[in-house]
């Protein structure tokens, strides 16, 4: 529902995943009625300035604000906004269960490491499965698939990394000692940042890596190439040649 | 009251002036190598003696084409780029700090300026008489006393810790720190690195290595 709303966020990094839209439609709604406040505020503030400048022969009055008349200019707009904290919530709560606490069925699973400084990503060969001999770990280079439902098996090796990719809107600690699950599903093709958003140390600001989002067609052919199985069998043929 | 305003904006217009002139010499001039060493000093220290908490090892003193040459390899993603290479994935990230091939130059050209701390050696077991035997395939490249030889890309051995020494004969024969084929002298080593049978024989030859200090 939140992914209609239109974003302005989506002009500078653009939505690549199913959850982007929900979590930009947040944005946006925090944005309109944290502005809708500032203006009303703002406009009644230098109203009152005007309305009650200096006059000729009128003299200044120490308002106490005790008065029932004089308190509800405090009470009803805070009531207000309280009402739309609770809009706010309402709907971040939403967003967050379906990103965060709701982890639907895998298609596929990349482990997603991180240490000072480099993120090793260890992709599923072309049986699918991670954990197995044709496992292909690749550091700062994240393959998946569009369309697919991935689950991510963060870790750290050392000390707190935060795996963030800004086009999913999808910011995760890593934490040492832990493997945390989450999940995402690619919807554009292309070649994206993938960064750090946890301070870990003099290299945090250079740990940057790519993800390539990529086709059907064009995985199954990196993952043909890169698979390890495949890397033997060239190797062993180069040998041959020799 | 418009006397003090006055002063204001006279200091407003010197301090952008001021910045102004700084942003351009940043630009054009290379900072001194000792100023770009401060990254580095945070990890191989200030004298450039290492710290093996950190794995860092001690680079006072490394022949200037050696860390030139190496400092590329880490940028270049020759080295330092293989997923268990813990030590080599930290100082990969430190060479894409510098900027330009002059700043690597410049920061060269410190290190090598600094004089060699020769730390003390800490891994234990190690038989320099046998190692002695062992050093005998490494002299074609590192020479007899262990002094390199740039024509080769081999460095000088004995100025490095032991501990640093060990750990990267056991990466080049598993192909930690030698996992990109382009990078041909990591391969030399990887082939070299395979005839010491084991961890033993390692221990030995850098003990002997220690043992060629002056
Ligand atoms: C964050 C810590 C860190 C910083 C900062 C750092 N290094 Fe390193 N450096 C390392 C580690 C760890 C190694 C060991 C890599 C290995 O074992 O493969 C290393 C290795 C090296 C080597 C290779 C030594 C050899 O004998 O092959 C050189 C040369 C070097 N660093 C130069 C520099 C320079 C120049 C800078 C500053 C621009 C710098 N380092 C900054 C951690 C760091
Ligand atoms: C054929 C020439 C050759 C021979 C023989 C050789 N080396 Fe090397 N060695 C090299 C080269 C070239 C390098 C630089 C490799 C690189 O850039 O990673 C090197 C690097 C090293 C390093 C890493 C030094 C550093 O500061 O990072 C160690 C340790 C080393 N050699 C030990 C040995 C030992 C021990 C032997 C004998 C058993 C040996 N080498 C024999 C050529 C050789
Ligand atoms: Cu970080």
């Amino acid at each position: 529902m939140l992914e209609r709303i239109p974003s302005v966020i989506d002009v500078l990094v653009p939505q690549a995943s199913t959850y982007a839209g929900d979590i930009d439609g947040l944005f946006t709604i925090i944005l309109v009625s944290v502005g809708i406040w500032f203006f009303a505020s703002e406009i009644v503030f230098f109203w009152l300035i005007f309305r009650f400048r200096k006059k000729d022969g009128v003299r200044a009055q120490y308002v106490s604000g005790e008065k029932q008349s004089e308190k509800k200019w405090v009470t009803y707009p805070h009531l207000a906004i309280l009402l739309f904290d609770v809009l706010i919530v309402v709907a971040a709560v939403r967003v967050w269960y379906d990103i965060k606490q709701d982890l639907p069925p895998a298609e596929r699973t990349v482990r997603v490491i991180g240490q000072q400084w480099a993120w090793t990503f260890v992709h599923p060969g072309p049986d699918g499965e991670i954990d197995t001999a044709d496992d292909i770990a690749k550091v700062n280079e994240l393959h998946v698939e569009v369309d697919r439902l991935h689950h991510y098996k963060l870790e750290s090796k050392d000390v707190l990394h935060n795996f963030s990719v800004p086009v999913f809107r999808l910011k995760q600690d890593a934490i040492p000692g832990r493997v945390i699950t989450g999940w995402f599903t690619p919807t554009k093709t292309g070649e994206w940042d993938v960064q750090c958003a946890e301070i870990c140390g003099v290299g945090h600001g250079l740990m940057g890596a790519r993800i390539h989002i990529e086709t059907a067609e064009q995985h199954a052919a990196w993952m043909a190439q890169e698979s390890p199985l495949q890397l033997a069998a060239n190797a062993a043929q180069k040998q041959e040649e020799e | 009251m418009a006397a003090i305003t006055k002063v204001w904006r006279t200091a407003l217009v010197a301090l952008g002036l001021v910045a102004l002139a700084g942003a351009a010499a940043a630009q054009q001039s290379t900072p001194p190598g000792a100023e770009l060493y401060e990254l580095c000093a945070q990890c191989h220290g200030e004298r450039g003696e290492g710290n093996q908490v950190v794995l860092a090892p001690a680079i006072a003193g490394l022949q200037e084409w050696y860390v030139v040459a190496q400092v590329r390899n880490f940028k270049g993603g020759l080295r330092g780029t293989h997923p268990a290479d813990v030590a080599g994935l930290r100082m990969h990230p430190m060479a894409l700090a510098l900027e330009t091939d002059e700043e690597l130059k410049a920061v060269s050209a410190y290190v090598a300026s600094l004089p060699p701390v020769y730390p003390e050696p800490t891994v234990e077991g190690g038989d320099a008489e046998r190692g002695a035997q062992l050093y005998g395939t490494c002299v074609a490249c590192h020479g007899p006393d262990g002094a390199g030889n740039e024509a080769l890309g081999s460095p000088r051995l004995y100025q490095a810790n032991d501990w640093y020494l060990l750990s990267s004969l056991q990466r080049y024969k598993n192909g930690v720190r030698a996992s990109n084929p382009a990078n041909a002298n990591a391969q030399v080593m990887l082939g070299i690195a395979g005839t010491l049978a084991d961890e033993q024989a390692m221990k030995d030859v850098v003990a002997y290595i220690m043992s060629l200090r002056k």
